[in-house]
């Protein structure tokens, strides 16, 4: 596995201080003495990107790609604006590993699409590496995931009020266009008005009725049915101001909404996710902590997007940021991960698998357009 | 004009350095003498076993250039009023130095430049730039000079390195990882927040890693500044960065 071309690279960090712990841990290996928390964490943020495994993807067709798993090492406590130009620079360093790697796709997990924004041009001397931000798969998975839980749920969605919270951003925006055609009325919630307003007319010829808010706390009418696109400064905030439960879907990384959401009686699962049907090994073992779901093979869809892509043979950036994504790009990406047998991860919360009945598991992809 | 600029800088400096600051500088200083003697040693002994007369003079320059490091360091310290004692026999020193004589020993010319250049210079520039950053007014600028000088010493070397690795890439990653399990593992006990085998024996009184939030610097700085500058000298050489990884994690702490 390790000498062979590298078909993909995934570049990620970690969400919190225990995932960072437990990799470096594993890594570390049982045969050494385990090394406190405080040191783990003063060491790590020095750690320059690198790759952390190998990654060997079958498809259900039969198709082999290999990867790399390249960590950022962004401190899961410095992802607020005070840390941008650190964070920019190993984004960027985790770019330049994937490209010296010889990758020919780049998929940016987590805040590594944020913070590069579309602009592939911050990423000097790609040669023939092409980068997409993977969001078209994780628009798609968390569209899929709204339908299914509001079909478990009995909510029409064509009755139901959809909040989109981060709205302008790529993910949020993405989710606004695939969802529009099929709520009864729309909120876009985000800090930059004139991209709402901008969002809010295109929507709008399409016949939906929708309302914009820059906060949260100037929501015009509670949702039924919520995605937060990002992670949110203050969950608690948001909550008061949803109907009773409302359906919610828990996307920003990290996610930060689900715990205090499980409490009050809302129907929280965790979003945009997908499955490997076919199967991953890394190399060293790392899966089992990297994938820190409460299923196999489970991974953002985000970085499911380049091994999809890999797969197909089609090293071009997919998603390009900047809110490009359509409803029907958003479609091919899932009928493509589809086809080589990535399909939406079973649906959790903090609380664990929420169980679906069968009828509600899903139809069909891409019914959305 | 130049001279009495600098020995008013140096007055200055005394004045606003307390005791207790100069007493961690002391240290400070000590180690970095203790730590360009050595250089200079491995530099010396490297210089009897080259083959080449150009490899053999430029050893010997470096050999020569690290000896006035020290000098410079131990000038730095006259500045403040301290006089910082090396001892090249202090417990971790004298391993590295055993590390090194041992690829002496074998006549191993790649073995030496990987240890000197790549792992001890690593740690060199890392600790010696972060300190340039804190140190009051010469002392900093010294620290931060000398930083500077021993980067280049690591440009010079990895061509060398780089042209080895591409002759048998295995055998050289092999021989990497052999060294760093000797001799990172010395610089990582040394910078550990304890010193679990003891007193370092260059410290002129208690162990000052605990003291050095006095002067701005904290070991777990120094340690991951250095961890950092090794990890990406191992990136330019091209050894495989999870693979390096492992090794780093690997380390006592």
């Amino acid at each position: 596995m390790k000498d062979e071309p590298v078909d993909f690279a995934l570049i990620g960090h970690q969400e919190s201080w225990r995932a960072t712990a437990d990799v470096f841990a594993l890594l570390r290996g049982p045969e050494y003495p385990p090394v406190p928390d405080e040191e783990i964490m003063s060491i790590v943020p020095w750690i320059p990107p690198r790759a952390v495994c190998h990654v060997q993807t079958h498809s259900r067709l039969g198709r082999k790609a290999n990867g790399l798993y390249i960590d950022s090492f962004i401190p899961p406590d410095r992802l607020d604006p005070a840390f941008l130009q650190e964070n920019l620079k190993r984004v960027r360093g985790a770019a330049a590993y994937a490209i010296k790697a010889g990758a020919r796709i780049v998929s940016l997990g987590g805040f590594s699409s944020i913070l590069i924004e579309g602009n592939f041009d911050m990423i000097p001397d790609r040669g023939a590496t092409v980068f997409t931000t993977g969001n078209s798969l994780t628009v798609a998975f968390i569209v899929s995931g709204i339908r299914k839980m509001c079909a478990q749920e009995g909510r029409d969605l064509r009755h139901a009020t959809v909040l989109i919270v981060g709205a302008t951003g790529d993910v949020g925006s993405g989710c606004a266009r695939c969802l529009a055609p099929l709520a009864g009325r729309m909120i876009l919630c985000a800090r930059n008005m004139e991209r709402l307003r901008r969002l809010q007319e295109e929507l709008e010829m399409q016949g939906v009725p929708v309302d914009v808010a820059a906060s949260i706390l100037e929501l015009p009418a509670r949702a039924d049915v919520v995605v937060c696109a990002a992670s949110l400064p203050s969950p608690s905030l948001l909550l008061g101001q949803l109907a009773p439960e409302a359906v919610i879907c828990d996307a920003g990384y990290p996610k930060n909404l689900a715990p205090l959401a499980n409490r009050n009686g809302w129907k929280v699962f965790y979003g945009g996710l997908g499955q490997v049907t076919s199967g991953m090994t890394f190399a060293p073992a790392v899966g089992g902590v990297l994938n820190r779901h409460p299923f196999r093979d489970v991974v953002h869809g985000c970085l499911l997007e380049g091994m999809t892509l890999a797969w197909e043979r089609r090293f071009e950036p997919f998603s390009e940021g900047r809110g490009f994504i359509t409803p029907q790009r958003v479609e091919e990406m899932e009928k493509m991960a589809d086809r080589h047998g990535i399909c939406l991860a079973p649906l959790y919360n903090s609380d664990g698998p929420i169980e679906i009945r069968h009828d509600c598991e899903p139809e069909g992809i891409g019914q959305w357009v | 004009m130049e001279a009495a600029s600098r020995m008013n800088d140096a007055t200055a400096v005394v004045a606003r350095t307390t005791p207790l600051e100069a007493s961690i500088w002391q240290d400070v200083l000590a180690q970095a003498i203790t730590g360009e003697l050595i250089a200079s040693m491995n530099y010396e002994s490297l210089a009897e076993i080259c083959t080449d007369a150009e490899e053999k003079a430029d050893a010997l320059e470096h050999a020569a250039s690290e000896r006035g490091h020290a000098a410079a360091f131990a000038n730095e310290g006259r500045g403040l009023g301290v006089v910082p004692q090396d001892n090249v026999e202090g417990q971790y020193w004298k391993r590295l130095r055993a590390a090194f004589l041992r690829c002496i020993a074998e006549r191993d010319f790649v073995g030496c430049l990987i240890i000197q250049e790549v792992m001890l210079e690593s740690f060199a520039v890392a600790s010696y730039a972060r300190i340039g950053k804190v140190g009051p007014g010469s002392l900093g600028k010294t620290f931060a000079a000398i930083a500077a000088e021993e980067e280049e010493h690591i440009d010079h070397a990895m061509s060398t390195l780089r042209a080895d690795r591409a002759l048998d890439a295995q055998s050289f990653d092999e021989k990497v990882h052999r060294l760093h399990l000797d001799v990172m593992t010395t610089l990582a006990e040394m910078l550990a927040r304890e010193d679990k085998n003891g007193h370092c024996e260059v410290c002129h009184g208690n162990c000052m890693k605990a003291s050095l939030p006095g002067v701005g610097l904290t070991t777990s700085e120094l340690r991951g500044a250095s961890l950092q500058q090794y990890l990406t000298t191992l990136d330019m050489l091209g050894l495989p960065g999870e693979m390096t990884l492992e090794w780093v994690t690997r380390l006592p702490v």
